[in-house]
């Protein structure tokens, strides 16, 4: 192993925080050392705090957080950090707009959905007929489901929460 | 007025048979879910009630009967409502040119829709083109998604959550209970009832017209909230992990800070944080466990994008 095995190693070991994306606290949360609820407490952390996203599973957030790492509840997290242009050139990409870091361009000339747009839209039933003629039968999806290996199950609907 | 009277000679020269019963619709929008837009203080059933007198027989047979056959024709008229605005939107953004993507997009969001109270709808989805990140439903089962919205998705599972959201809309009809409080109600239930006649479609024409903000229109927050935590039950009922719609959210949240693409979404949903936190608190560690496929293997890519765009874009 030369210089390029050591340098591929470097390149691997360096990955994930260059890949991680950074993410602030919703609210108070405890951060643990598994992803579980019950799984020991490593540090509280308060809403607002920062944190670096490392990995996702289930419904946990791996994260390096200012007094330690450990697994935090996704909904406890929100993505990115005011300031922070670490997607901005994906999602300009995405939007097929050349938004310079945070700031709101125009959509004039764009063509995307606005309300005017909206508004102002016109019937086109050539679409509408396509749009219908890709419909599936219940049972066709629920053999396409199958064919994944998803599996429906039985849960309750959720309550609102104040 | 006189336009009043002329609507009014043309309903009465209408084949009552096969008349849309709008105040059924109407009235059975009222009754199911929770409150849509603004100030739901009003009811609009009593306006919709009044002029159907019909509806009150002595015999309980004779009114169990036509409960009955208002219920399937109102079910007939929110899809003719529906398929109008879905058209009319289809004006604005047309479906990306990709049949496989579309049939798949159908069968994921026809299964997801089959763990709903409302499995037997006529369900249809799509993916329209368009930059901006947002998904749409109108009543009666028509679902769209754009372009910018399904390139942010990392997974089947999350393309369930979405579609999820919007099935739940058409479940609690919250976009038919706004165009109940808005024109038609205004109008007067009983008129509309006998213009709609045939396959209705020209009549929902006329009626609907063209435009389709109404699929763009704010909710009350309640019936998003609402949507939220049905779209991640009916994922979850599926089999999907039921944390993908919340990892759509968190990404919806991120992209706000960066583009406008968002720009409509945030205007006419709360912010995806309050969505998490209120999810989060529903959500409560019920899931923790559960488990659920994710299916990254299977979301198709989309077509290449414009020139603007970068190919490796959202992945």
């Amino acid at each position: 192993m030369g210089k390029l095995g050591v340098l591929i190693t470097l390149l691997l070991l360096a990955l994930p925080a260059w890949g991680g994306e950074s993410g602030s606290l919703l609210k108070d949360d405890t951060l643990r050392a598994e992803p579980f609820s019950d799984a020991r407490s490593v540090t509280k952390v308060k809403k607002g705090e920062s944190v670096e996203i490392l990995a996702s599973s289930g419904g946990w957030l791996q994260v390096k957080a200012k007094k330690g790492s450990g697994w935090l509840r996704l909904l406890s997290v929100r993505k990115g950090n005011a300031g922070k242009s670490s997607s901005s050139g994906l999602l300009a990409a995405a939007s097929g707009r050349s938004g310079a870091s945070g700031k709101v361009v125009a959509t004039t000339g764009i063509r995307g959905l606005s309300e005017e747009e909206l508004k102002a839209a016109q019937f086109n039933g050539a679409e509408l007929a396509k749009a219908e003629s890709y419909a599936a039968s219940r049972a066709e999806a629920a053999q396409f489901a199958a064919a994944g290996g998803v599996q429906a199950r039985a849960i309750d609907e959720l309550k609102a929460v104040k | 007025m006189r336009s009043l009277l002329f609507t009014l000679s043309l309903s009465l020269l209408a084949a009552p048979a096969v008349a849309f019963d709008f105040g059924g619709a109407l009235k059975k929008a009222a009754e199911i879910g929770t409150a849509v837009q603004g100030d739901s203080s009003q009811s609009p059933a009593t306006a919709a009630n009044a002029p159907a007198a019909g509806t009150q027989p002595a015999q309980e047979s004779t009114a169990q009967t036509l409960l009955s056959a208002f219920d399937s024709t109102s079910e007939q008229e929110e899809i003719t409502i529906g398929r109008q605005i879905a058209g009319n939107l289809l004006g604005a953004a047309p479906l990306v040119a990709d049949d496989n993507l579309q049939r798949y997009v159908n069968k994921i969001g026809r299964w997801v829709a089959s763990q709903s109270p409302r499995p037997d709808l006529a369900w249809h989805f799509g993916v329209i083109d368009s930059p901006d990140i947002n998904a749409f439903a109108a009543p009666g089962g028509f679902i769209f998604l754009t372009a910018g919205l399904y390139r942010l998705l990392k997974n089947e599972a999350e393309l369930a959550g979405v579609l999820g959201h919007e099935i739940g809309h058409v479940v609690r009809q919250h976009h038919l209970k706004i165009l109940q409080q808005s024109k038609m109600v205004d109008l007067g239930s009983r008129l509309l009832v006998k213009q709609v006649s045939g396959d209705g479609s020209a009549a929902a024409q006329k009626l609907i017209g063209s435009g389709a903000e109404v699929v763009a229109r704010s909710l009350d927050k309640g019936a998003e909230f609402e949507a939220d935590r049905l779209g991640v039950v009916y994922a979850a009922r599926a089999g999907y992990t039921p944390f993908a719609l919340p990892s759509v959210l968190q990404q919806i949240g991120h992209a706000g800070s960066d583009t406008n693409s968002v720009a409509l979404l945030f205007k006419t949903h709360p912010h995806p944080d309050d969505r998490l936190l209120k999810l989060g608190a529903a959500m409560g560690n019920r899931f923790d466990s559960m488990g659920g496929k994710e299916l990254a293997e299977r979301l198709p890519p989309l077509p290449a994008p414009a020139p603007a765009a970068t190919p490796a874009a959202g992945k």
